[in-house]
């Protein structure tokens, strides 16, 4: 629950999971629903899939470098690689700080940005978390980055938001399902969205922001 | 116990807040001190603007501090968010700074223009400045706040206005200082040389301090809730009549 708290200090408030870029390059907002669809189908399930395998690997104290080789290669985009690294560098702050004698964690003591979701699947070593509940943590929480964005990029009522995100859990607890048992990178899914990486591209240069990505 | 913080406190640069509402002249004001502190220190400059970069390219375009030395964080509309709930954006992006052009003396950071109860967490910056103009009225020190009454040093900006907007600018002054309790004000123009000469001065006191060790970051206090009655300086944008249903 702490890390699925929007108040986790982890800059979460600055980041609209691809929404903004996708309406700056002409994303219909009504067709808002899809869009979150979409990313489940594809750069979400990537994430929690690396998520999942990360944490796999640092229960058996293996290490996670070709784990998040393997996201970089199914992660396209720079701007997109970039952005998780930044909000993995946030994360890994707050672990540092949290759980600083876990073992799990000694690989992040050496590692200065690490993806969101090598960093999210060594917590969930670090502090038990089971592979289920961290590919549900992923899912969630790019869905709540992209509704809470749409809160301030499109005319709405803040419950209707809430009400999107409950009628999209059963696509959550399909992508929990599909990553849960994942071991190998090599597992990892490789569903790459050209069109939200081209948008997220145009976004980095874009010079009227209200988000980071 | 890993920190992750790279840094050690007695290298890396003092950590200086500008903060106050929209207009009141923050941007000018750290244009002023760039141009007057960077022949002889090494600066670098953090904006946090609604739409990322309009002041970051103010800066740029001003000619004050090599471009690269200027960034600009995305805040997702949230200033009073980024510079005090959840700092995490800022600091990282002076660590940025701080390691790119390695050693750096002072790195000031912008807030973006928001509302007077917005200040920066003392986890963020060392020391900070609260700016108000006398255009905002001459009454705005006295409906306070936690940066008008306790910020390290509060500037009254624009004093040169003062007669076009009908606010005594000295009243202004005494009023601040009385209701800081001895913490500094500072009544600015560009226009004044000796009132630049006194900013200038204070900075490099809490350089100073800061590099004998002696500086202790101090916390203007929380944010208060919104005051709605006559006063609504804050531009971010929400929606007070569906807040107020229950």
């Amino acid at each position: 629950m702490l890390l699925a708290d929007a108040r986790l200090p982890t800059s979460g408030h600055t980041q609209s999971g691809g929404l903004e870029p996708a309406l700056l390059g002409g994303l219909d907002p009504a067709d808002l629903d899809g869009y979150c669809r979409t990313r489940l189908e594809t750069v979400t399930l990537t994430e929690a899939a690396t998520a999942v395998v990360c944490r796999s690997r640092a229960v058996s104290r293996r290490p996670t470098d070709d784990v998040e080789s393997a996201w970089a290669a199914r992660t396209a985009s720079p701007a997109l690689r970039e952005a998780s690294r930044s909000l993995g560098r946030a994360y890994r702050r707050v672990a540092l700080r949290l759980w600083s004698t876990a073992p799990a964690l000694d690989e992040l003591v050496a590692t200065a940005a690490p993806s969101r979701p090598r960093v999210l699947g060594l917590v969930a070593a670090a502090t038990g978390l089971w592979a289920e509940a961290v590919a549900r943590l992923v899912a969630y929480d790019d869905l709540q980055s992209v509704l809470a964005a749409s809160l301030k990029l499109l005319p709405g009522d803040p419950v209707d938001a809430t009400a999107r995100l409950l009628t999209l859990a059963p696509q959550i607890d399909l992508l929990v399902h599909r990553v849960a048992l994942l071991n190998s990178p090599d597992e990892i899914p490789a569903w790459s969205a050209p069109q939200i990486e081209a948008w997220a591209e145009a976004h980095a240069t874009a010079d009227r922001r209200l988000f980071r990505a | 116990m890993p920190d992750p913080r790279p840094d050690s406190r007695s290298r890396r640069a003092l950590r200086l807040g500008v903060c106050g509402p929209v207009g009141t002249g923050k941007t000018s004001l750290i244009a002023l001190l760039c141009r007057e502190l960077g022949p002889h220190l090494s600066l670098a400059v953090i904006t946090n603007d609604i739409y990322t970069d309009e002041d970051a390219r103010m800066l740029r375009g001003a000619g004050v501090l090599a471009p690269e030395r200027i960034r600009g964080v995305e805040t997702g509309a949230c200033p009073h968010t980024a510079i005090r709930d959840d700092i995490t954006a800022n600091l990282l992006a002076v660590e940025d700074l701080e390691a790119d052009f390695d050693p750096v003396d002072l790195v000031l950071v912008e807030s973006g223009g928001d509302n007077l109860t917005a200040t920066f967490s003392p986890a963020l910056v060392d020391v900070q400045i609260f700016v108000l103009d006398v255009a905002g009225g001459g009454d705005v020190v006295r409906k306070g706040g936690p940066g008008i009454s306790r910020a390290d040093l509060l500037v009254v900006n624009k004093t040169d206005l003062a007669p076009y907007v009908r606010v005594d600018a000295d009243l202004m002054v005494r009023e601040g200082e009385e209701a800081r309790g001895g913490r500094p004000v500072l009544g600015l123009s560009r226009t004044d040389p000796e009132a630049v000469e006194r900013l200038l001065a204070w900075v490099e006191d809490r350089l100073s301090a800061f590099r004998a060790g002696t500086l202790v970051p101090e916390d203007p206090g929380p944010m208060a809730a919104h005051h709605h009655a006559n006063l609504h300086a804050h531009d971010h944008h929400h929606d007070h009549e569906r807040a107020r249903r229950p």
